[in-house]
């Protein structure tokens, strides 16, 4: 009897400690966290929290779950503490252009390549907006006027010289032979106050995202020149030409995508690629990008990190020449 | 017709049921901020700014203009009956209300307190609905220059700020452009004194300096101050609340003298409800036809400078939405408020968000007639809350602090900062240092630079756009007017001298 009870503790132990063994390498068993690197409301919180609530409807991910904001230094804190993380499966962060730019001008002390790139979601574009009772009705024009004399044009946009809205036309004027270095920019602390800069007659034109112009647009009150996406978009802002049709091989895209933690395990980037795959095909995710106005930009992780690739060479060459990089 | 239509929508937004809730718990906690002699309505809006994050930018400034007239309400009522005032602007209240109390007639006083400040508040809200579209046709002429010039005689307001010491206001001042410099600048995207540290380089939140210096600050004084404070000594109320016909005779003249001295004196001109009752109550001691009742309980007395104190407020806030210019110390807190929801108070805020300047206009309606709900016959509750202990008060604004400041940014170093910069206050109150400049340089001193740097990359380098374009040369005129005011007797007197020794003869000649 003894013997008969110990051979039974012996087969209930042995096979808790297969299954257990067998549990281990499922991926997910733990709770994850999104890092989102801006304060809520913000650009990053809204992916981190639409890619959180997709999941979580889905059933694509079936434990806790939560988006954490890391905020400051134009993404250097959440990039910080990612950083702490190295090696944690259940550590993800979203980031967009910036998280090149300022690996270049230095502001990150950490190196972005080392994140492990798992797919890029979204993109956005940007639209350069003259007023509509303004002399430039094609890009030819403005860049026309801009060649001849680059100091009375003064162009502005809603963050510091060196970031995107400064950097997309500076990559436009420099494809039409144009030194980026002698535009004048003028920044201001949102799109919104460099539109009203624009309506109010004090710059020539504006740099900024699809979302804040679309309003205006719509209003009537400002007419887009170009916008940098590759084609045509579709609905509202469909009558916009792009840059390439009007002669110039330039795109210039806000792409969001998430990352793993630096050296996240092959089972865990395996488990997000399909994830993710999946994600971007069902009904709640498509349904979000329609609520935000997001353009679906779906790119693998191996595709992203190409992509990143030469988003960095390019951003590199462009703020070498701008005096950015440092 | 568009009048119409701006009044039905602002009512659509005020009236739904959470601005409504908002509205009320607004002029509710406004009330007891009021009532309580220890905290400030600047306290109060700084403490709950942390709460309104996330709600729509006109709940939240429902929510904060309802504690700010509020307050004036109930600043009156810890002056009537204990003679000692609530907020700084009910300290002439306490001459005749007291007086009217101890006389057994603290109803009529608390009530005419009440009637008054409804009287002023509409007065200001309707002046507001007015004066705000005026302004904003003019708003898309405002650029950068424009708004450079604008933010320079909001500067000027500090001469209103300043107490006793303009000397001590300017350091106070240059301590807040001070702190508004740390960060990433924006016309060239360098880091200014940040020593490395990435949480600095968004800058120091206009939060953690705001909470520090009121919140913080009041309870390290209330902590120093717990042994030697007193017992409360409180005068009942006697008798009816309401005013009797001769009262009411004497009521509408006052009120209505304070009212408009205080919308000009401490709303337009920027004096502040502190000085729009001192003015009120000089007023009515020259013209009152009981002026020689007044200091020995004359309704005037509580009338006038309630009045004033109210419509003073109502004033502020116009200032602070058509023009973006903060016209006291709590309005300066609103403003860094509202540019954290992402608004920016301006010209261009009535055509850019109509519905939440119309919405707060229709709220400031609605909640007069709470307050005045609130303040006539359920006066006696806020009496009996002069009954908390004071180291309770100072326990639930420490937990406020602490939670509000570091919700914004789950930022410890947040909270470290705070923590300093209320030690800092401390110190500030001490050397008798206002602390309200602080903010005033803080919110306004970043704009200022990010304009003037705007308007110069703008203008190729040139001074002169400030002054050949029309709207920012009047600006900067007035501007010079405001910071010259106090030496303006001394020339019209040294002009005065000269012809009236004139006939030719120079002085040294007649000598």
């Amino acid at each position: 009897m003894n013997k008969s009870v110990f051979v039974l503790v012996a087969l209930v132990l042995a096979f808790g400690i297969v299954a257990s063994a067998a549990a281990a390498p499922a991926y997910p068993s733990k709770p994850l966290e999104i890092v989102a690197p801006s304060g809520a409301g913000g650009g990053w919180d809204a992916i981190a929290r639409t890619l959180n609530v997709t999941l979580e409807k889905e059933k694509l991910y079936t434990q806790p779950m939560s988006v954490i904001n890391k905020v400051g230094g134009g993404g250097a804190v959440g990039l910080a503490y990612i950083f702490q993380k190295t090696g944690d499966d259940y550590e993800t962060v979203v980031y967009s252009p910036p998280l090149i730019i300022n690996t270049i001008n230095k502001t990150f002390s950490q190196n972005f390549k080392e994140l492990t790139p798992l797919a890029k979601l979204i993109t956005d574009y940007q639209v350069f907006l003259v007023k509509a009772d303004s002399p430039y009705k094609t890009l030819a024009d403005l860049l026309a006027a801009v060649k001849k004399d680059p100091q009375a044009i003064k162009f502005a946009g809603g963050s510091s010289p060196g970031s995107m809205d400064h950097l997309a036309f500076c990559k436009v004027a420099k494809a039409a032979g144009i030194d980026p270095a002698k535009l004048v920019y003028v920044a201001f602390s949102g799109g919104g106050e460099a539109m009203t800069t624009l309506l109010g007659g004090n710059v020539s034109f504006v740099s900024t995202g699809t979302g804040e112009a679309k309003g205006q647009i719509q209003a009537g009150t400002v007419c887009a020149l170009a916008i940098t996406s590759a084609v045509r978009l579709t609905g509202d802002l469909k009558d916009i030409p792009t840059v390439k049709e009007q002669g110039l091989d330039v795109t210039y895209e806000v792409w969001r995508g998430v990352f793993g933690t630096p050296g996240m395990s092959k089972p865990a980037k395996d488990w997000w690629a399909k994830t993710l795959k999946t994600m971007v095909g069902t009904p709640t995710w498509k349904e979000m990008l329609t609520k935000q106005s997001w353009a679906d930009a779906y790119a693998n992780g191996d595709d992203f990190a190409k992509f990143l690739d030469n988003e960095y060479k390019s951003y590199q060459e462009l703020m070498v020449n701008l005096g950015f990089a440092k | 017709m568009e009048f119409i239509q701006h009044i039905t929508l602002g009512f659509g937004v005020a009236a739904t049921p959470f601005n409504l809730l908002l509205s009320f718990v607004g002029v509710f906690l406004g009330t007891v901020i009021g009532v309580l002699p220890g905290i400030g309505p600047m306290t109060g809006i700084a403490l709950l700014i942390p709460v309104t994050f996330g709600m729509p930018p006109a709940s939240a400034i429902i929510l904060m203009a309802g504690i700010y007239y509020g307050a004036m309400y109930g600043g009156s009522t810890t002056s009537i009956l204990v003679n000692t005032p609530g907020e700084s602007s009910s300290v002439v209240t306490c001459i005749d209300g007291h007086k009217m109390a101890k006389a057994g007639r603290a109803g009529p006083a608390l009530a005419a307190a009440a009637i008054g400040s409804f009287v002023a508040g509409t007065f200001a809200t309707i002046m507001l609905m007015l004066f705000g579209p005026l302004v904003a046709k003019l708003a898309l002429r405002f650029g950068p220059p424009e708004f450079f010039s604008l933010m320079l005689l909001g500067m000027t307001v500090v001469t209103s700020l300043a107490g006793r010491s303009m000397v001590k206001a300017l350091f106070a001042t240059l301590m807040g452009l001070a702190i508004a410099m740390v960060g990433i600048d924006l016309q060239s995207g360098v880091q200014r004194f940040t020593f490395g540290n990435i949480q600095f380089m968004d800058g120091i939140e206009f939060l953690v300096v705001a909470i520090g210096l009121f919140a913080l600050t009041e309870v390290l004084i209330n902590l120093s101050e717990l042994k030697t404070a007193g017992k409360v000594e409180m005068e009942s109320i006697k008798g009816g609340l309401w005013l009797t016909k001769e009262d009411w005779k004497r009521f509408w003249p006052s009120s209505i003298r304070g009212t408009l001295s205080g919308f000009f004196v401490g709303g337009v001109a920027g004096a502040g409800a502190a000085v729009a009752s001192f003015v009120s109550y000089g007023i009515e001691k020259r013209f009152s036809k009981h002026r020689k009742e007044l200091g020995e309980g004359a309704i005037e007395g509580v009338t006038g400078p309630e009045s004033a104190n109210n419509a003073a407020a109502g004033g502020s806030l116009i200032y602070l939405l058509c023009l973006g210019i903060p016209g006291s110390g709590t309005t300066a807190i609103m403003l860094g408020a509202l540019l954290m929801l992402g608004l920016q108070p301006g010209p261009l805020l009535f055509t850019t968000q109509p519905a939440f300047v119309w919405g707060l206009i229709a709220s400031m309606y609605i909640g007069n007639i709470m307050l005045l709900v609130l303040n006539l016959p359920l006066v006696g509750m806020w009496v009996k809350l002069l009954k908390v202990p004071s180291y309770l008060l100072t326990l639930f604004i420490l937990m406020f602090s602490f939670l509000g400041v570091y919700t914004m940014n789950n930022s410890v170093q947040d909270l470290l900062l705070m923590t300093l910069f209320g030690l800092i206050g401390y110190g500030m109150k001490r050397a008798d240092i206002p602390a309200s400049p602080v903010i005033l340089g803080m919110v306004l001193g970043k704009m200022m630079e990010e304009r003037f740097r705007q308007a110069m990359v703008i203008s190729d380098g040139s001074l002169g756009i400030f002054v050949t374009r029309p709207i920012s040369l009047g600006l900067l005129v007035i501007a010079v007017l405001a910071i010259t005011n106090p030496y303006w007797k001394y020339v019209i007197q040294g002009v005065k001298k000269l012809f009236g020794n004139g006939g030719g003869a120079t002085p040294a000649a007649a000598a």
